[in-house]
């Protein structure tokens, strides 16, 4: 992983992941997985995000914005929707838009090294406040 | 043990076959390997007569797709961007920086500007083929493989042409200023 998009879950240089691909091939991806896909905008390249957003949810595209200027948008189908941890450097979608979910290449589920641990999908279920 | 299973010639001649599937294995997922075309998006390049009973088989090469250096014109194979489990087969029409005129009957703007590391692709046949007229650039990414040679049936056998379009795209050179 490089790059300040995932801080502060992984570092901005030298950390070392672990990727298995059989959640992506057996429709097991969720909202809140770490993943790695190719980059949208550089195939020689790859990313590593968070989905925030499978096909067909409603997704709020930026949080960063304030409430008022916020906009939201439908996942097409097929598509998934990136985000970073760093939200205020990272290029995921906000920049790129909807991603296809072929471009993705596997779940993320532990950090080798420089601190081996497991990568857990920590989202709640969403409840209403009261 | 192991010295009484090699002294069996037939277990001995069988290991010695499995040895070959993991090159066997490396060599159709990232060399070469045949897909039959379903469907009519290619007419008339694949399946020109839809009442024939066998589709066609093509020669697929994943080699030519890694570099993701593609000429205009190439037919290659890609994930669906509308379903990941569908592997379709388009012509490559533009590529990144370049401008594109849609055809008529897509709701597409009049001139569309295809951005870094995507590519507009099109079937041959413009009426029943659902490609970038339908869901606009697609990105370089989901492209797997180059179609290379039709192998059935054999009086279609050869390579497959790269035919550009020349009328309704303006190649554009990668301007990083546009970006």
């Amino acid at each position: 992983c490089m790059g300040p998009s995932m801080l502060p879950t992984f570092n901005m240089d030298g950390d070392i992941v672990a990727i298995e691909h059989l959640s992506k091939r057996y429709k097991r991806l969720s909202v809140g997985d770490v993943v790695v896909c190719i980059s949208p905008v550089n195939p020689g390249r790859a990313v590593c995000k968070r989905i925030l957003g499978m096909e067909g949810d409603h997704v709020c595209e930026d949080p960063t914005l304030r409430e008022v200027e916020r906009k939201y948008i439908d996942v097409p189908e097929g598509h998934v929707w990136l985000s970073g941890d760093n939200l205020s450097n990272s290029n995921d979608s906000r920049t790129y838009g909807p991603v296809p979910y072929g471009l993705i290449r596997g779940r993320v589920f532990a950090r080798v090294w420089p601190d081996p641990g497991w990568i857990a999908n920590n989202f709640l279920p969403y409840t209403s406040y009261p | 043990m192991t010295s009484r299973l090699w002294s069996n010639p037939n277990a001995r001649a069988a290991i010695k076959t499995l040895t070959w599937f993991p090159l066997l294995f490396f060599f159709l997922e990232n060399g070469y390997s045949t897909a039959t075309v379903q469907g009519r998006s290619m007419q008339p390049t694949f399946n020109p007569d839809s009442n024939k009973l066998s589709p066609d088989i093509v020669l697929l090469s994943h080699w030519g797709a890694i570099g993701h250096k593609f000429q205009r014109g190439e037919v290659v194979a890609m994930t669906s961007p509308h379903n990941p489990d569908l592997t379709i087969t388009k012509r490559i029409i533009a590529l990144e920086g370049d401008s594109v005129r849609p055809l008529p009957q897509s709701d597409q703007k009049s001139v569309v500007y295809v951005p870094k590391g995507h590519c507009w692709v099109e079937g041959d046949e413009r009426f029943h083929s659902r490609d970038s007229n339908a869901f606009g650039t697609v990105p370089m990414g989901l492209i797997n493989s180059k179609v290379v040679y039709i192998l059935w049936p054999l009086s279609r056998f050869g390579k497959v042409e790269v035919k550009p379009n020349v009328e309704r795209v303006s190649a554009g050179s990668v301007d990083s200023m546009r970006l």
